[in-house]
């Protein structure tokens, strides 16, 4: 057994906090998460030349050649609208679809249930590859091949696994007393579920939602192979744009900030529902 | 307002019986309690009178119409749930009125019921916040001003004060009695806790293991109660219930409790035909109120025993006294013992008031005899 020494006394002061070590850490991490991306935003504005030159250049006068190139004469605009267009729709399906799935396994008790739940996890274990040529396959047939409908079905398939899975841990929390208190006010079950469980439950659809949008947003494997010319998301066109047989470093910087841009604003509006949602969302009993 | 009936209510979880063949008769405007260690199955009848759970058989019937199989909406029933039930997004305002929305009445008719309400509990300043901003004992009084604020037929309430520290708990004991008989809407309520029950109640229903042991007044649990588990789970301290003998005396019959014997009442023998029990292993209860203590062993208090443990609680005294391996808990004024020994230890005397002594049966724990001096209420339990 440890001894403890008997002869040390209390300080005169309660001890001071010395965090200033954290900070340290925390702007090492933000520096090497942030620059790679600012050198990748910088190199957007170059021109041609200063861009694939072999020293970096810090130091150089800014153009909109790239950003110019990528809009007027590839219109890549369109592929921004198929991008938001797919992203949103497919948001909004597979959390709204994803909502009742996990509804129904957090609060009822069926035969399977169990088995349904892991199930639906075991569709997010594999990897997309594997699936890639059957997909186009069933696409083809059923000529779904470069339209935006085919995508939104497959990116709702695709997140609908981690939306019920998120949800239901999250439909769990959340005290069925709520509900019942409703129904024995007098609603129906589906009253009880929009008029008190939903408001509940907004912070966390809301970030999920937020995830399986960047998701979408970003996804580039399927969207590279299913589409080619009408539905062709921004992830597919970059590559296309800006790698050829050799690559042109601005127009993929210019291309970078045109594709996170929208998800920095988004998550930046979002934010603040999000954090006002959480802390009024505390339960305190 | 209206009486409610249940018959043969049972429900099973699986293979696991919950409930089982609950009976009983509940009058207009009557308090009535579901009391019973944790785990007995009073929530789960609470809830299938709300319509929550569905019975697996039986009937309930509230103001003579068959509901048992009926959604919750369809029943006309007023709830508080164990932990409040709260919308925490809603003011209490919103909470309050929420019953009322639902039902379609207009902004006016709900302000003034709402005002109403939160005048009767006390709340009107607290209208505005959120239920996250009120302490426990605000949340309390808006649970039960959103049940009250309903007309319903049948209110239910589930363990509402249990998160209630002890004061707050004595003084919403006389209050939420005082609203009950006021309103007069038939309330079944829910308590692991004996005292509530008992100080609350007009009818208590005695709950174990999903079955009624007892439905009966108070008066009449405390005093007549139909099982050993229904005597020593009401009365604090609990009734001492000690394992005995039974056998004849010198002219009298004795309950043998090892270290000491028990005189018993011979017209009390006669009475209950215990003269038949001659050498039964049988177990003997009395209430700690009912053992008188004394300094020396002798004519008026026959047995000797040690002071086990002394505990004064201001008016009162217990002292645990020990003879042998038998212990026996007493309740004296503090008055009376004022003059015996305090320290453990100490030799003291003690006397049972053969008035107060009941026999239970050791295999089903029935009461055998209930004591001379108790006495039945007068017939009004239907079940
Ligand atoms: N949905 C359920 N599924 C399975 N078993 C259940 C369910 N609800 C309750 N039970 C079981 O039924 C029994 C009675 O539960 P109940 O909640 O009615 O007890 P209680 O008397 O209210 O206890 P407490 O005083 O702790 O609230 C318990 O053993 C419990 O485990
Ligand atoms: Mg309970």
């Amino acid at each position: 057994m440890a001894t403890i020494d008997t002869t040390i006394t209390s300080p005169d002061a309660p001890p001071v906090q010395r965090n200033g070590w954290v900070y340290a850490v925390i702007i090492a991490v933000c520096v090497v998460n942030f620059l790679p991306y600012l050198w990748v935003v910088m190199t957007g504005f170059m021109d041609g030349a200063a861009a694939a030159s072999r020293a970096p250049q810090w130091i150089f006068t800014p153009t909109l050649d790239a950003f110019r190139y990528l809009i007027f004469e590839k219109g890549i605009m369109s592929n921004f609208m198929n991008s938001l267009i797919v992203a949103l729709c497919s948001t909004f399906f597979s959390v709204t679809i994803g909502m009742f799935c996990a509804y129904a396994l957090a609060r009822y008790d069926f035969i399977g249930r169990d088995d349904v739940s892991f199930w639906v996890l075991t569709n997010r274990m594999m990897p997309p590859v594997a699936v890639l040529i059957p997909i186009f396959v069933i696409f083809q047939t059923l000529k779904l091949l470069d339209t935006l409908p085919g995508l939104i079905l497959l990116y709702t398939a695709m997140q609908l696994p981690f939306v019920v899975w998120m949800l239901t841990g999250y439909f769990r929390d959340i005290p069925r007393r709520y509900e019942e208190s409703a129904m024995v006010d007098g609603d129906t079950w589906f009253q009880a579920f929009r008029k008190v469980t939903l408001p509940l439950m907004m912070p966390s659809i809301t970030a999920t939602a937020i995830f399986v949008m960047i998701l979408s947003w970003n996804e580039f494997a399927f969207a590279t192979f299913l589409t080619s010319t009408n539905a062709k998301t921004m992830p597919p066109a970059i590559m296309a744009y800006s790698i050829g047989a050799d690559i042109e470093w601005n127009v993929l910087g210019a291309a970078v900030v045109l594709i996170t841009a929208p998800l920095i604003l988004f998550v930046l509006v979002m934010q603040r529902q999000l954090i006002s949602g959480l802390s009024q969302g505390v339960v305190k009993k | 307002m209206a009486d409610l009936q249940i018959a043969g209510l049972m429900k099973q979880f699986g293979g696991f019986t919950a409930v089982n063949d609950v009976n009983i008769t509940v009058h207009d405007g009557e308090f009535v309690f579901l009391l019973g260690p944790s785990g007995c199955g009073k929530t789960t009848t609470l809830r299938m009178i709300a319509g929550l759970e569905m019975p697996t058989s039986g009937r309930i019937e509230i103001a003579g119409r068959n509901v048992t199989f009926l959604r919750p909406r369809h029943r006309n029933i007023g709830m508080v749930f164990q932990d409040y039930g709260l919308y925490r997004h809603m003011t209490v305002f919103g909470n309050i009125a929420y019953p009322l929305e639902v039902r379609g009445l207009d902004k006016r008719a709900i302000a003034d019921k709402v005002g109403a309400v939160a005048k009767t509990m006390q709340i009107t300043d607290a209208l505005q916040k959120k239920p996250d901003q009120l302490s426990a004992g605000q949340l309390q009084r808006v649970a039960i001003a959103r049940m009250l604020v309903r007309d319903a037929d049948v209110f239910l309430m589930d363990e509402p004060m249990s998160h209630l520290d002890a004061q707050l708990r004595g003084q919403m004991r006389a209050e939420l009695r005082h609203i009950q008989k006021t309103v007069g809407v038939t309330t079944i309520f829910v308590t692991h806790d004996q005292l509530e029950a008992m100080t609350m109640a007009d009818r208590i229903i005695v709950m174990k293991d999903g079955r009624m042991l007892q439905f009966a007044t108070p008066r009449e649990i405390f005093e007549r109660p139909a099982t050993e588990f229904v005597a020593s789970f009401v009365g604090e301290p609990q009734m001492n219930i000690l394992d005995c003998t039974l056998r004849r005396g010198d002219g009298a019959m004795l309950a043998d409790c090892g270290p000491f014997a028990v005189t018993l009442d011979a017209g009390w023998v006669r009475a209950n035909g215990l003269a038949k029990r001659d050498g039964q292993k049988l177990r003997l209860g009395i209430r700690p109120e009912h053992v008188s203590v004394g300094r020396d062993a002798g004519e008026t208090h026959p047995v000797a025993t040690e002071l086990y443990s002394f505990e004064p609680t201001g008016a009162e005294n217990l002292y645990v006294l020990r003879s042998g391996s038998v212990q026996v808990t007493t309740r004296t004024s503090t008055t009376e013992t004022a003059h015996l020994g305090k320290t453990e230890g100490t030799r003291l005397a003690m006397r049972f008031d053969p008035n107060w002594i009941y026999l239970f049966d050791p295999d089903d724990g029935r009461t055998i005899a209930y004591a001379a001096a108790s006495r039945p209420d007068a017939a009004e339990d239907a079940a």
